[in-house]
């Protein structure tokens, strides 16, 4: 079987850097139930939805679990 | 010091254009469609099936069965955890290539870390690769 990009997007931070995953990101702050921010937040959670794609393309920190600033989500 | 995973990162280099790439989704966060059998919450061990979501399902055909997470969020708005929607969005604004016709969800929660492992991730893998033909895949938790 051949691999496939995987991009993830985890508000479980501790337990995710322990799989290693190949691409991961934490919007910091996000709490468990809100993987793309909170309800009603359309354009916060197509910007989540986005960086993770994005996590593609950019230079890979495979492995690691990238943490990302969203104030949006607190506002 | 917690334990790291001793298996190698599956890490898989991404060599296509994001806009000409098909995305799937695979969600832990319990999600099916309300015309689907739920996963079974009553069994201590967890729920290791998974369930196929069309492409075009939109919010409303949705649902969230997991009582390990506080979903009443998800209950609300599906996007707090399964951006199905949105996706189409990225896809009509021509950031992604198009949206799988099939995505996966499964109740992220069991004592059967080795079937899951062994067995049912890697079919859920098969599926994701063969059926719904991805290119990539964006995977959300609770």
């Amino acid at each position: 079987m051949r691999g496939i990009p995987t991009a993830l997007i985890t508000v479980g931070p501790e337990a995710s850097r322990q799989m290693r995953p190949p691409r991961a990101m934490y919007p910091k702050g996000f709490k468990v139930g809100n993987s793309l921010g909170k309800p009603g937040q359309r354009e916060l959670q197509k910007k989540v939805l986005r960086d993770a794609l994005l996590m593609l393309t950019e230079p890979a920190r495979p492995g690691q679990v990238v943490e990302r600033e969203y104030p949006e989500y607190e506002s | 010091m917690s334990s790291l995973s001793r298996k190698c990162v599956p890490f898989t280099p991404f060599e296509r254009d994001l806009a000409k790439s098909r995305v799937v989704l695979v969600t832990a966060a319990g999600v099916h469609r309300r015309d689907q059998e739920p996963f079974n919450i009553a069994d201590d061990l967890g729920d290791l099936s998974f369930r196929i979501v069309n492409g075009d399902a939109v919010n409303a055909d949705l649902m969230v069965t997991h009582h390990h997470y506080d979903h009443s969020d998800a209950d609300r708005d599906i996007n707090c955890v399964f951006p199905l929607e949105l996706l189409r969005e990225l896809q009509t604004e021509g950031f992604i290539g198009e949206v799988a016709k099939e995505h996966v969800g499964y109740m992220g929660y069991t004592m059967q870390l080795k079937k899951m492992y062994d067995e049912i991730a890697p079919q859920m893998a098969e599926y994701v690769d063969k059926k719904c033909k991805a290119d990539v895949v964006v995977l959300t938790g609770g």
